[in-house]
């Protein structure tokens, strides 16, 4: 089996008196799509920022190619190759959407441009890619959810990752937008970009994940093929029982 | 692009105008008098722009810097230092002040930071008023030579011309586009690859560095300095009422504050004490009432670049920082 | 000994001053989260209120009061109303620039109205001592801290037990949940920022009894304000009374080893040490802490 890409050794995450990630590893191999599931407050959003290097874990250590990139903060992971997008959006709503993409294209890939015209190229091309190149010129302010969320993506790519990490991406969306968000996810993985995901679509989750790891209550459960993950008891037990109204007293 | 060229082409004619002014007006000392407040002062509101505008980052306190300048300046050619290297020295001693205080206060939230910026301001101004044995304390210091208004007028105006170089190039370049990331979203910022600190220091610095050569070039204009007229809380405020005034975050915007600031100030000083002060306080107000991006985002709406005011397009100091 | 003694009295006295003074400040950052930059310009109208009634009508200043907290109460209420709720929503820089610019009118009115000229209320009861151990205490300034003391549990009171009070609490602790139980959130900016003001003028108007005072006289106690309000909390009502006590003790033991006009420079000393020390401020720390523990 060929070395993980990214991967989480021990990683834990302590809120106070919370423990929202415990003891997790988890594996990530180049050119996969791979999924985090788990039920709302399994603590997939804290493994994922986790990873990308958003909060520094509690305990445990993050690895790139082998190397340790835990706590180097936010900057250095998106420099070493390592970009998220947010679960709720973060455009810089000042600038264009042009603009937005060109901090990606500024900051992330190494060698990084020098020339704001440099920078204009390849954020159009990220545009392209996420079908957005018509909307350049307008300010990101005007862009609707599901513009605002490929937009978000559109930034990320500009960032030349070599993992992406995509945080509910497809939430909010109408069945023809996740569609498409789907074809974009797979036309990146098939560019060379290895993805994570955190989602709560589970149909789009079968047909997009290569592998799957679920979370329930900050520990890693079940981990594999996504039929196997989705049709494994505890899961599954762990999502119903959570669609269960009334809370026992 | 031809909206830069335009820019560079008027930008060049005024240049001109201005170097042009002494020659054609000889002997009109009034007029090279008020030409160099606008120049200085125009400089200053840069200055502040760089890290008020660009990095949003809004300081009370920035009359820290240019006191430090202008008591750097006196003192260094009060020993026989040449001006052309006590002016720098002011301003880089300024910078050096700037990279002391910048890293504890950057890592303040919300009003804190403005806070303490109003604190360092006070501060500054305080120690130079006790520590008399340097500063001369509440006598301030005089300058026993300068040069004439001539010299000081293209020095003025040369200063004026490289702070707006500068945010020029700010303003076209990757760091200009790391501050404006900082300023909409300091962590989404960081999660692309802005090193956050680092930009907010480096702009620190700058900022810094030419509200400390305006400071020397204010010494040598009025001769005699004192901890109330150099560091004093007017001045922080004029620093930002310039720039908001006349459009904060861009670079045309500070220079036409200064224009506006030096015109109501020498219209109604003259009359009444502290009208200006009213006038620019309620200037102040309805600007971020009806205005945010004063009177340069005035005008691009009226040209009609937009249809509805942008919001503000700063963000309170260090909310977020990632 | 007696020495210490001596300082803490005057520091207690003097903390009666600055508690009174910064309770506005806390009150309207706990409701409507702002700082309010004019609070120095209010305190120094009421100052100028108080002894502009007594010079001219010849009111006597301790019952002053009584017509400037109402006065500005309104006053402050038609500002929230006009003014500050059109910025609420935005950046709190606006708001902070906002009432920045109503500070420097309100300054410059005041040196318009009554010049530069230095100010002061001179009557019986301002001269009058009593002895206190081997101490001379004037009576304003017990007065004063006794005022200090009252305010502060007419406003606890108010914040425990009146419905309003509890409407302004449910805010400051979590607007979105307060607007769901039904609370009236405009109503309450209105109400908790005249309140601030009212405080405001109320603290100038006492501060008349004690200082002379000119128009630039709120902004050193600005820095004060600033300063108790970073040590004890930029929402808490007793935060602040307890931030009073520290700043005018460590004022007080300061005088006796520098210059005195070096005692301000205490103040932002202070604030700067607090801020390293505790980039939230001291609440924010607190805050933090009682957070994750009521996670757990």
């Amino acid at each position: 089996m060929a070395e993980p890409l990214l991967s989480g050794r021990g990683l834990a995450k302590r809120f106070g008196g919370l423990l929202a990630v415990s003891d997790v590893n988890v594996d990530v191999f180049a050119g996969e799509i791979f999924g985090l599931i788990g039920p709302n407050g399994a603590g997939k959003s804290t493994l994922f920022r986790l990873l990308a290097g958003i909060l520094p874990p509690t305990a445990g250590s993050v690895f790139l190619d082998g190397r340790a990139i835990t706590g180097i903060g936010a900057a250095r992971v998106c420099a070493a190759g390592v970009v998220a997008t947010h679960q709720i959006v973060r455009p810089f709503r000042s600038m264009t959407v042009v603009e937005n993409v060109m901090v990606g294209a500024f900051f992330g890939e190494r060698p990084r441009p020098r020339l704001r015209s440099q920078a204009h190229a390849l954020a159009m091309d990220a545009l392209e890619r996420c079908a957005l190149a018509d909307r350049a010129e307008q300010p990101a302010r005007a862009l609707n959810l599901p513009g605002l969320k490929r937009l978000e993506i559109a930034r990320a790519l500009a960032t030349n990752p070599r993992v992406l990490l995509l945080d509910e991406v497809l939430a909010g969306l109408n069945p023809t937008e996740t569609d498409r968000t789907v074809e974009l996810i797979h036309a990146i993985r098939d560019a060379g970009t290895t993805i994570v995901l955190v989602e709560h679509n589970l149909r789009a989750v079968r047909g997009l994940c290569s592998r799957l790891a679920a979370l329930v209550q900050g520990a890693k459960v079940a981990e594999g093929e996504p039929a196997a993950v989705l049709a494994d008891p505890v899961v599954v037990d762990a999502y119903i029982g959570r669609s269960t109204l009334v809370a026992p007293r | 692009m031809p909206a830069t060229v335009r820019k560079l082409v008027a930008g060049l004619v005024l240049l001109a105008a201005a170097a042009a002014v002494p020659a054609v007006v000889p002997g009109w000392e009034y007029a090279l008098d008020t030409l160099f407040i606008v120049y200085l002062y125009g400089a200053l509101a840069l200055g502040w722009n760089i890290l008020g505008g660009f990095a949003g980052q809004i300081s009370f306190g920035h009359a820290a810097f240019v006191g430090i300048g202008a008591y750097a300046t006196a003192l260094l050619a009060g020993r026989g230092i040449p001006l052309w290297l006590a002016i720098p020295a002011g301003g880089l001693l300024a910078a050096a002040f700037s990279l002391a205080i910048g890293p504890p206060t950057f890592r303040l939230r919300g009003p804190y930071f403005a806070i303490a910026t109003i604190g360092i301001g006070e501060a500054t101004r305080l120690i130079a008023l006790n520590w008399t044995a340097l500063t001369g304390g509440a006598s301030g210091l005089t300058l026993a030579f300068a040069p004439g208004i001539v010299p000081q007028y293209y020095g003025a105006l040369a200063l004026c011309t490289g702070a707006v170089l500068l945010s020029w190039w700010i303003v076209t370049s990757r760091f200009g586009m790391a501050l404006a990331a900082i300023r909409s979203d300091p962590e989404a910022a960081a999660t692309l690859g802005v090193q956050t600190t680092i930009a907010k220091t480096q702009a620190l610095l700058l900022s810094a560095f030419v509200c400390g050569l305006g400071g020397g070039v204010y010494a040598i204009h009025y001769l005699f300095i004192s901890p109330d007229s150099v560091f004093g809380f007017s001045l922080s405020i004029s620093l930002i009422i310039m720039p908001i005034v006349g459009g904060i975050g861009t670079v045309a915007g500070p220079v036409l504050g200064s224009v506006i600031y030096t015109f109501i100030r020498e219209q109604l000083e003259a009359n009444f004490q502290n009208l200006d002060l009213l006038a620019f306080g309620l200037l102040l107000m309805a600007i971020v009432l009806f205005e945010p991006l004063g009177l340069i985002g005035a005008f691009d709406r009226f040209t009609r670049k937009r249809t509805a005011p942008m919001p503000p397009p700063v963000r309170s100091a260090g909310a977020g920082d990632g | 000994m007696n020495d210490t003694f001596d300082t803490l009295v005057n520091a207690l006295l003097a903390a009666g001053l600055y508690a009174v003074m910064s309770y506005g400040l806390a009150l309207i950052y706990g409701v409507l989260k702002i700082i309010n930059l004019a609070n120095a310009g209010v305190l120094m109208l009421g100052a100028y209120a108080t002894w502009w009634m007594w010079s001219a009508w010849h009111v006597d200043p301790l019952l002053a009061p009584l017509i400037v907290i109402p006065v500005f109460f309104v006053f402050g209420v038609a500002i929230e109303r006009t003014l500050v709720a059109r910025v609420l929503g935005q950046d709190p820089i606006v708001s902070l620039l906002l009432l920045f610019g109503l500070w420097l009118v309100l300054q410059n009115v005041a040196y318009l109205a009554f010049t530069g000229d230095t100010r002061s209320i001179d009557d019986a009861f301002i001269d009058a001592t009593f002895r206190f151990g081997d101490m001379q205490v004037p009576w304003p300034r017990v007065y004063v801290f006794a005022m200090g003391v009252l305010s502060l549990v007419a406003l606890e009171a108010f914040l425990t037990r009146t419905q309003l009070g509890r409407a302004i609490r449910a805010i400051a602790q979590d607007r979105d949940a307060a607007k769901l139980i039904g609370v009236d959130v405009a109503r309450v900016n209105a109400v908790a920022f005249g309140l601030g003001i009212a405080f405001a003028a109320f603290a100038g108007s006492l501060l008349a009894l004690i200082f002379s005072f000119g128009p630039d006289f709120g902004r050193t106690l600005q820095l004060k304000s600033f300063c108790i309000v970073v040590l004890g909390g930029l929402d808490s009502i007793v935060g602040v009374a307890f931030g009073s006590i520290a700043l005018a003790i460590a004022e007080g033991f300061g005088l006796r080893y520098m210059p005195a006009s070096l005692q301000n420079l205490i103040s932002f000393v202070v604030l700067v040490v607090v801020l390293i020390a505790f980039p939230k401020g001291i609440s924010g720390m607190i805050r933090s802490v009682r957070n994750a523990r009521d996670r757990a």
